[in-house]
């Protein structure tokens, strides 16, 4: 709206500008950008931290221990991938005002999230290594657990979000709480690049 | 426009009679049950301002302890243990719980004020960060009185710090509350940037940003980019210590040095966290001392950010003593040295803004000119302590306390202090008295001088720090006891400031509006200001508004009957949308005691943490259920908004 020639030598009237703020005029939009970005230092940390204890030895893994294989984490790499296309859908929907196809679009990608959790778990019972013989073990663990939770608690806001779409709160006017979790989200799904590449692949290299 | 609100019922606060509705949306809630919702920044900054008034003191007190003990050769007043509990505590309370919190709250109150805003994007977020603080700050001294502190320096080295060597609760202390903490700065710094970069007053371009503004805005990126950091570090360590990983453990094929990489790469930055907003307090002051704009904003400005930037790339200088590589050494050696072009180019512009003006030199600007004095002796130190070769000899002795305190007491207590004084008459509507505040001044600068000064000697006669006592034979008795004297010098110096805070609201003059004649838009509001701030959100078309002839035009079409406030875009500050804020309530404080609960059990009972983590989730579903009666309301119809809601 008239934004092209707003002169500020006379009063500004704003009465009739919108109350309805779904993207980059909403400060939680930003709030959100904020957000990834400390996450981001976060996971560039302990990025680093693991190139740099990987310097210092010669021998990585250490003493002839197994590498995991890399199909299952590949699956749920997918997974958290595919996860991302269906809460973009969510959020197409919501813009076409089709409640129940967001409903079913976030709960289908809560579902992944599940799925990938499930995964997981199981890794954790086969990891070659226990956290507490060496560092490469405290590594593994720490990082997997580290984004375990950061999926758990993008599932559960977004299950929430679910809830509240399944009672009808979110419209075409009120969307932004899907757009931010979004955002969130692809944020989770994407982190795990990295720390899929230098546990799975680097080793190997 | 489809989804335009009904204007029938609506109040605006350009309407006749809108003042007392106004004052009705933006009240806090009175009594001490109320004190717990409140979320409006000017009370939230307040309190972050005096809080971290309170640390200091505190963090002064155990200073003057450690002066007291070592004021004679084998002196018995406290041993080794508590010496360094309460060294420790020193240092992590005038780093963590004074320094930043410091500026942050200054930068909370005043920001918006600045902006020609309401309020800050995330209110409730600000209590809550708030909420953490005070939690975070409170248990640490507890652990203090239960002779549970940590004490192995602010900067927790292992393997000293790891379970091995110091097996107690007290480093847990340190590592959980450190990591908690930092979710304050955290959440300050985002709400910070998005306030400043979304908020401003149409036509405050960036280019007519305040210096105090930029300052806060390069602060919080620094701390966005480097608390994570220490975050990060803290947390390995805390596994380290309860869950036996072996990140630190030479033996478990960890590395000692990693903790040092991770928390230098924080704490040189750090420092600097602390010190750009306090070169903005000082640019604000000097313009308006002089009555004239800042000589070479944009100069000002970039500098700013380049220390900024610089600061990250500096955090090896110290470690030159660990065995790094050589080459590597230089190229920080370089490095440090780079960042006095961007402070030379600032103390060059603030010179000409003094050259030739009339200086009015009440106390602010008296701490301007120590802050000058101080901080470039610190600068010098510092310069020294950056050449490898002379490194090597001074590291770890008293030659670095004394560097420290002179950039750190330069840097930003001085500075601090002016700001108090400065913006003292807009938070509380009265005056601070003069003379006391030249007492003061005059006090804390002698006395500064007097107890740090000696101490380079003392540390290049090779008195060692983070020492509880020292032989006769030494030959340190006598700067010792002379440091000791002046340390108790510039503790009252600083007292007397505290008294004339507490004694000013009553027997000084009201102040007016505006009573240093300043340019910037929170001089615009009554002092100290309503709970929206302003009766009409301004206009500006000009760096120095209140310093214009013409009139300052209003925003109109601003509902009073809630909370609402106005965005605008991004780089040229033009109106694009109204924002409705939050109200008052108890979540912000019921999450910070479910987060706390989750860290602090961590500590006895790891699964707590879980517990923890779940009760937190449920805080925030309470804190975002949407309070409006939506749950009643049908679907909408596509397009149509819902009656009554927005
Ligand atoms: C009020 C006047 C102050 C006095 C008299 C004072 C005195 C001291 C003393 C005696 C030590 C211990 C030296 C040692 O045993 O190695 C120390 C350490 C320290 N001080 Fe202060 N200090 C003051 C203010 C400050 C301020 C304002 C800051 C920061 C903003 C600060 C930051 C530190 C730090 C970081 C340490 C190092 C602690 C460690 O070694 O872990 N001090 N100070
Ligand atoms: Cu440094």
């Amino acid at each position: 709206m008239n934004n092209e020639q707003q002169a500020t030598n006379a009063d500004i009237d704003v009465s009739n500008f919108s109350r309805h703020l779904n993207g980059r005029n909403a400060p939680i939009w930003w709030g959100i950008i904020g957000l990834i970005l400390i996450e981001l230092s976060v996971v560039s940390a302990f990025t680093v931290t693991y190139l740099y204890l990987y310097m210092q030895h010669p021998q990585w893994p250490p003493n002839d221990i197994e590498l995991p294989p890399l199909l299952i984490p590949t699956w749920s790499m997918i997974l958290m991938l595919l996860s991302c296309v269906t809460m973009y859908l969510a959020g197409k929907s919501v813009e076409k005002s089709q409640p129940k196809g967001f409903v079913i679009y976030t709960f289908a990608s809560v579902f992944m999230a599940l799925l990938v959790l499930w995964i997981r778990w199981g890794q954790f019972d086969n990891f070659s290594m226990s956290w507490n013989e060496h560092v490469y073990g405290s590594l593994l663990w720490t990082i997997s657990g580290f984004h375990f939770i950061h999926i758990v608690s993008a599932a559960i806001g977004t299950a929430a979000i679910g809830f509240f779409g399944v009672a009808g709160f979110y419209t075409k006017q009120r969307q932004i709480g899907v757009v931010v979790d979004t955002m969130y989200w692809n944020f989770v799904a994407l982190a795990w690049l990295p720390f899929y590449f230098v546990l799975y692949y680097f080793p190997r290299f | 426009m489809k989804n335009q609100i009904p204007t029938e019922q609506a109040i605006f606060d350009h309407q006749q009679g809108s003042e007392p509705i106004l004052d009705k949306t933006w009240l806090s809630p009175t009594g001490f049950f109320g004190w717990f919702t409140h979320v409006n920044q000017r009370k939230i900054g307040f309190r972050f301002v005096v809080t971290s008034l309170i640390f200091f003191a505190l963090g002064g007190l155990l200073a003057l302890l450690m002066r007291l003990q070592l004021v004679q050769p084998e002196n018995t007043l406290m041993g080794a243990e508590f010496y360094h509990q309460i060294m420790t505590m020193h240092g992590t309370t005038m780093m963590f719980f004074f320094a930043v919190p410091a500026m942050e709250g200054l930068g909370i109150y005043l920001v918006p004020l600045m902006l020609g805003t309401r309020d800050m994007s995330f209110p409730r977020l600000n209590a809550f960060g708030y909420y953490v603080y005070l939690i975070a700050g409170i248990t640490l001294y507890l652990a203090l009185f239960l002779g549970m502190a940590p004490d192995t320096g602010w900067f927790s080295y292992v393997p000293l710090a790891g379970i091995e060597f110091s097996p107690g609760k007290g480093v847990s202390f340190w590592t959980t509350m450190i990591t908690f903490i930092e979710i304050s700065a955290l959440t300050a710094a985002v709400e910070l940037i998005v306030t400043i970069l979304k908020q401003r007053a149409p036509g405050m371009t960036l280019n007519r940003m305040p210096i105090f503004v930029w300052s806060i805005l390069v602060m919080s990126f620094m701390i966005v980019f480097a608390m994570p950091t220490v975050m990060v570090g803290s947390v390995l360590l805390a596994l380290d210590r309860t869950f036996a990983t072996q990140f630190f453990v030479a033996a478990g094929g960890g590395d000692p040095l990693l903790w040092q990489h991770l928390f230098w790469f924080f704490g040189h930055p750090e420092v600097y966290i602390i010190v750009v907003p306090a070169l903005g307090i000082v640019s604000t002051i000097i313009s308006t001392f002089c009555q004239r704009e800042i000589f070479g904003y944009t100069a000002v400005v970039l500098s700013m950010v380049t220390i900024g930037f610089v600061s990250f790339g500096l955090w090896v200088h110290h470690m030159f003593t660990t065995g790094l590589p050589h080459l590597g050494l230089s190229f920080f050696t370089a490095a440090s040295a780079m960042i006095a072009i961007p402070s030379g180019v600032q103390i060059f512009c603030w010179i000409a803004t003094l050259w030739g003006s009339k200086v009015r030199l009440k106390t602010p600007m008296l701490f301007i000119m120590g802050f000058f004095a101080v901080f470039v002796i610190g600068g010098l130190t510092g310069v020294m302590a950056a050449s490898i070769p002379f490194d090597m000899q001074a590291h770890d002795s008293y030659f670095v306390v004394a560097h420290l305190h002179y950039v750190l007491i330069g840097g930003a207590v001085l500075p601090f202090f002016a700001g108090l004084y400065y913006w003292y008459p807009k938070m509380t509507g009265k005056m601070l008295s003069e003379r006391l505040g030249q007492w003061s001044f005059w006090l804390i600068f002698v006395g500064l001088n007097l107890t740090f000064f000696p101490m380079h000697q003392l540390g290049l006669d090779g008195m060692p720090r983070r020492v509880y006592t020292y032989l006769h034979s030494m030959g340190w008795e006598d700067i010792n006891f002379f440091v000791t004297c002046a340390a108790f010098l510039m503790a009252f110096g600083f007292l007397l400031t505290f008294i004339n805070t507490f004694i000013s609201p009553h027997k000084s003059k009201s102040a007016g509006s505006n009573p240093w004649q300043a340019d910037t838009l929170e001089w615009w509001a009554e002092s100290p200001p309503r709970n929206y701030n302003f009766r009409h959100l301004p206009v500006v078309n000009s760096r120095t508004p209140l310093w214009q002839k013409a009139p300052i035009h209003k925003v109109t079409g601003i509902r009073a009957d809630r909370r609402e406030t106005l965005i605008t875009t991004l780089l040229d500050a033009k109106a694009q949308s109204v924002c409705i804020m939050p109200t008052p309530t108890y979540w912000p404080f019921v999450l910070a005691l479910t987060v706390g609960f989750g860290f602090l059990g961590f500590m006895f009972k790891p699964i707590l943490f879980v517990v923890g983590f779940f009760l937190s989730f449920f805080a925030i579903l309470g804190w975002l259920w949407p309070s409006r009666p939506w749950l009643a309301e049908k679907p909408p119809e596509e397009g149509h908004p819902i009656r009554g809601l927005q």
